[in-house]
């Protein structure tokens, strides 16, 4: 464990916070010019996956753990935990999926991505910019103004649904940001 | 250090700019008068914890510490001392050790405005009406706006003392926020880190942790007012010396400027400011020569005034519907 001064947390660090390990989601400086500089942080737990806002002091001291980041590949997923494993020794990891949050409902099996691990333990994982899905169902030919952006829903491989542009179609493969459920674009077709 | 040119944000840009026009239109059709001053100063008033500039004048073999002002209250007192009446500063303040966020940038933009004969309360009324005329220039309506999808009226403040606004949010009554000892112990049972630390730190953490999240949230700006006598800063005491008549105001949980009642006795000022320039040196803060001559122009009578502060980017934020002041700027120095 190292200490270091509120004010040099950044975002993605582990920090030991009430006995408890979390990662930040987001840590901001912020001088209100009344007493002590502050650091705004979003802290997430990496056990029972709960977010909370925490405000330092810019100067108070914060436990940080070191964390290895290793690529793994998502196996499947029962109702409570995720399964991934280490290509390279082939040893599976469990990660709740409280932690996981929704981002998991875009994951499809053999994904490769990183999982944070302290001591051999997984603590939770760091999900990929973006992932490919097929859209298995839409409505079809939606008229509407493309230009005020207008959306529709659509269902993806794995199940989940999401928010698309009127243009998609069922079939197409769709790119998307996992971890807010937002739609980046449609693959080219080839 | 980085610079990003951003074409993209000239929409919000071109706001900002009407936001300014609106604040000066306001100004000189209520008889306040425009002050133009220099950026670069000899001397400062000291300030606890605001942290400053510093640079350099160099002639031949002369040289000189000049200091970039963190707030143009200095000059304008001064002007005030003499007689001037009314007046205000629309332009850039600086402050150190402050990097850049989605609320704040280093050097910033700042509305600060004077008006003699008058309290803190008669100031936030007027602080009111300059946001319904802004609104009015900007989005054709006075008494409303939308800001990331809540409307916000400007019909008039939640208001809330101070007091008030620690009891809802955090649980701390008024006689314990008022009291030193009894403030940490409260602070440290609701689990705060606070050894080491001055009633003012926790102060601070404790209403940005607690109490700002909630302010200005409920369809009104709101103005949280009556501050402990210790964050007084340079606002006057009530007369009973029990709170500093000072004001700030809030929208969607963001502090956007605030008022107070000026200190208006020099000697109270000569000893505040040996308070604050304690306190920095205490911090290892810059340490600035200090505008002694102007207690000298403020002894021959300093009238009774209120004086208040707006930051115009985070103003401008909040009527340009932006959720970081960098929507805001052409270009981005980082």
């Amino acid at each position: 464990m190292t200490r270091i001064s509120a004010g040099n947390l950044k975002k993605g660090e582990f920090i030991i916070y009430q006995n408890e390990t979390w990662q930040l989601q987001k840590a901001e400086f912020y001088s209100p010019g009344k007493g002590s500089a502050l650091m705004r942080a979003k802290i997430k737990n990496v056990i029972s996956g709960k977010n909370i806002d925490y405000t330092f002091k810019s100067s108070e001291y914060v436990e940080t753990i070191e964390v290895e980041s290793v690529e793994m590949q998502y196996l499947y997923k029962d109702n409570e935990n995720a399964y991934y494993m280490d290509e390279r020794t082939y040893n599976q990891y469990t990660v709740p999926l409280a932690v996981i949050g929704e981002a998991i409902n875009f994951f499809k099996e053999g994904e490769k991505m990183f999982v944070y691990v302290q001591n051999e333990k997984p603590l939770c994982i760091s999900p990929p910019m973006s992932v490919r899905l097929r859209v298995t169902e839409t409505e079809d030919g939606v008229k509407g103004d493309t230009v005020s952006g207008a959306k529709k829903t659509a269902i993806l491989e794995t199940g989940a649904s999401i928010l698309v542009p009127l243009f998609v179609k069922k079939g197409d493969i769709i790119t998307l940001n996992p971890e807010i459920g937002e739609y980046v674009g449609r693959e080219k077709e080839i | 250090m980085d610079i990003q040119t951003k074409i993209q944000n000239l929409p919000k840009y071109k706001i900002t700019l009407e936001i300014k026009a609106a604040i000066n239109h306001y100004f000189q059709n209520k008889g306040y008068l425009q002050i133009d001053l220099p950026v670069l100063s000899p001397a400062l008033i000291p300030e606890s914890y605001l942290e400053i500039f510093e640079t350099e004048f160099r002639y031949l073999d002369m040289k000189k510490k000049l200091y970039l002002t963190p707030s143009p209250e200095l000059f304008l007192k001064r002007l005030i001392g003499q007689g001037i009446g009314n007046c205000y500063y629309l332009g850039k303040t600086f402050r150190n050790s402050e990097p850049n966020s989605s609320l704040h940038l280093p050097e910033f933009t700042m509305l600060e405005f004077y008006k003699v004969g008058v309290g803190y309360k008669d100031l936030a009324t007027e602080i009111l009406e300059l946001l319904r005329y802004i609104a009015r220039c900007i989005s054709g309506s006075a008494y409303s706006f939308i800001y990331q999808g809540e409307k916000i009226s400007l019909a008039r403040w939640e208001e809330l003392t101070l007091a008030e606004a620690f009891a809802r949010y955090s649980g701390i009554s008024g006689s314990d926020l008022f009291v030193e000892d009894k403030f940490l112990q409260k602070a440290k049972t609701k689990g705060y880190n606070t050894s080491g630390f001055s009633y003012e730190d926790i102060f601070s953490q404790i209403i940005a942790q607690e109490i700002e999240p909630n302010l200005g949230k409920n369809g009104y700006p709101t103005m949280v007012y009556d501050f402990p006598p210790k964050m007084a800063s340079l606002a006057k005491l009530s007369p009973d010396k029990k709170i500093a008549e000072r004001m700030e105001f809030y929208i969607d949980g963001k502090e956007i400027g605030g008022c107070c009642t000026e200190v208006d006795n020099w000697r109270e000022y000569k000893s505040r400011s040996a308070r604050h320039m304690k306190k920095r040196k205490e911090m290892g803060s810059i340490n600035h020569k200090v505008d002694n001559e102007f207690v000298e122009a403020i002894k021959d009578g300093f009238p009774p005034c209120t004086g208040a502060g707006i930051g115009v980017d985070r103003l401008a934020m909040i009527f340009a519907n932006a959720k970081s002041i960098g929507e805001l700027k052409l270009i981005e120095v980082s």
